[in-house]
Order: C-alpha cells, then sequence, then structure tokens
C-alpha cells in the first residue's frame, strides 16, 4: 500500500491521509487555552465519519500539559477506538513521561508517519 | 542565589502561559536542563489551570496568585486561589479522578506535579480556596560538553 500523505487534505495542521486516518501535528503550546480548537478540527474529521484512527505526531511541539492528555484520550472516545486506534509519535521525554504515567504508554511509538500508518493499517484491518 | 517573586493575574486561560513564562524566567539563572525545564513549566501549568477551571470555575473575576522563592538551585513555588476549593484533598490527588470528566480533564493533573517535583503539598477546604505549594531542586551546572540523554 502507497501511503502519500500529499494526496490528503490539508488543513491546519492535519491531514487526512488515505485509509481515513488523521495526522495531527500540533505546534507550540498545548494547553486549556490551545487545546480547544485543535480539539474541534479532528473531531470534525472524526465526525464527518472519515477518520479510523489517529496518529498525533508531536515533533513540532513545545510544550504540552495534561489538557494533552485529555485531547487524546477524548478523541480516543470519539473514535469508539478499541485499543490501537491512536499512535502518538515524537514526544518529548517530559511528555513521554506523562504518556506513560496515563497509561497511554502502549500508544507511543518509534519511526516515520509512514510506519506509523502501516501499523495503523494493519491493526485496522485486523492483522 | 536568592530570590522572591509575587505574580497576581486574572482567572483567565491567556494567562496559563504568562505564568510559565515569567516562572521560567524566574529560575533562568540557575541554567537548568531543557528537561528540567520543561517538567516545571508543567507542574506551573497544571496547578495555574485548575485554580482557573475548578478553583474559580473559569469566572474571568478571581484572582491567581503566585509566589516564588528561589534559595540556592531549590525554587519553592506557591499558587493559590480563593475559589470553592476541595471538599476531599485526597481523594482528588488520586490518579484519573476528575469532578469535570465532561470537559476533557484527565484527572491526571495531580499525579503528574507529584511525578514532576521534589515535593508537593495541597492545603484546601471547601469555600475557602486551594493553595499548592511545590519545591524543585535543579541540577548542578554540567560542563561544557553537554548532558542531554
Ligand atoms: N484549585 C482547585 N480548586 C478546586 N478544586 C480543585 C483545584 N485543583 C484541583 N481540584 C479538584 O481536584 C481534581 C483533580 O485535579 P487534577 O488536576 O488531578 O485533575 P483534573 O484537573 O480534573 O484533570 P487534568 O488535570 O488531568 O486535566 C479536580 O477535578 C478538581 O475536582
Ligand atoms: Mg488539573
Amino acid at each position: 500500500m502507497n501511503y502519500e500523505p500529499k494526496g490528503g487534505i490539508h488543513m491546519n495542521h492535519m491531514t487526512l491521509a488515505p485509509g481515513g486516518i488523521v495526522i495531527v501535528r500540533p505546534a507550540g503550546e498545548l494547553d486549556h487555552h490551545t487545546a480547544d480548537s485543535i480539539k474541534r478540527e479532528v473531531s470534525r474529521l472524526i465526525f464527518g465519519g472519515k477518520a479510523t484512527g489517529i496518529i498525533w505526531d508531536l515533533g513540532n511541539l513545545q510544550f504540552m500539559d495534561s489538557a494533552g492528555i485529555g485531547l487524546i484520550l477524548g478523541r480516543m472516545r470519539d473514535l469508539g477506538a478499541v485499543d490501537g486506534g491512536t499512535v502518538i509519535l515524537n514526544p518529548s521525554p517530559t511528555m513521554r513521561k506523562m504518556f506513560e504515567l496515563s497509561g497511554l504508554g502502549s500508544h507511543l511509538a518509534e519511526g516515520t508517519e509512514e510506519d506509523a500508518m502501516k501499523r495503523l493499517g494493519g491493526i485496522l484491518h485486523g492483522k | 542565589m536568592e530570590n522572591e517573586m509575587t505574580l497576581s493575574f486574572a482567572a483567565i486561560s491567556e494567562n496559563e502561559a504568562l505564568a510559565r513564562m515569567t516562572l521560567t524566567f524566574f529560575v533562568a539563572p540557575l541554567d537548568p536542563t531543557l528537561e528540567e525545564i520543561s517538567e516545571y513549566k508543567t507542574v506551573i501549568s497544571e496547578a495555574v489551570t485548575n485554580a482557573i477551571i475548578h478553583g474559580y470555575e473559569e469566572q474571568r473575576t478571581g484572582i491567581v496568585r503566585v509566589h516564588a522563592i528561589l534559595d540556592g538551585r531549590e525554587v519553592t513555588v506557591t499558587i493559590s486561589d480563593e475559589g470553592g476549593g476541595i471538599d476531599n484533598v485526597e481523594e482528588a490527588m488520586q490518579p484519573m479522578y476528575t469532578s469535570k470528566p465532561e470537559r476533557e480533564r484527565s484527572g491526571m493533573g495531580f499525579t503528574i506535579m507529584e511525578s514532576f517535583t521534589d515535593n508537593l503539598t495541597v492545603d484546601s477546604r471547601r469555600g475557602s480556596g486551594t493553595t499548592v505549594t511545590f519545591k524543585k531542586k535543579f541540577s548542578p551546572v554540567q560542563e561544557a560538553c553537554s548532558s542531554v540523554g
């Protein structure tokens, strides 16, 4: 399967890739003040019925507090996601600790967005 | 190095970044590692957000007060509100406990604060506000070649 992010629909910091996988790349600081706008955008895709999985690529995120945990957990609920509909990439060491404390450690992955898409595709198709 | 500061601001979410920035600037002379700074910022953000969301229920007229003391390589930060307070502090500090699950809160704030500080105390009573005090020690400054692991 050839995943080509450039073929997706580009929004702010969001891509809808083939197969219904949303790639979210939040930038700057993610706190109670900034979480809402990202939530609205991702939710729009999920409730449009287009999304089956989400990749959170945090490589450009300078700061995150528990609002980020709530944001990711909330979208997992929106997806009605069985474990595995969510992959988290490139957290800072501090963010990694927070995810592990919150029980999201199993969603952390190494590698590129393409690797994460393959992993999600496999999970979503029961492979 | 010894220093002291006080900051008061309205309970609006824009000011979460203000508090993080100001308190980061306050400890900058200690030359903390990137990871120490980001943990420290996270703790401040958790406590200030709690004061705004839970203490004042997002009523912008509330005032959040921050006080910090620098003593050697240790900073002591107090963040207080005069909002609704907490009935049962022990229960509130349990991982995953939140009184606002509908607002996308995960109930991890206190757990994160405990994990990123050397000491955390919470003083609160229903009706008379909440005071969170934490201490964080910064490691001795490293020599020339970087220590980032
Ligand atoms: N300043 C405060 N005033 C009143 N209640 C508070 C205050 N701080 C915390 N609480 C209470 O303690 C609970 C737990 O706080 P904690 O920060 O751990 O989780 P949360 O804020 O609900 O979720 P999260 O921090 O993960 O977004 C809150 O849900 C709230 O009921
Ligand atoms: Mg909180």
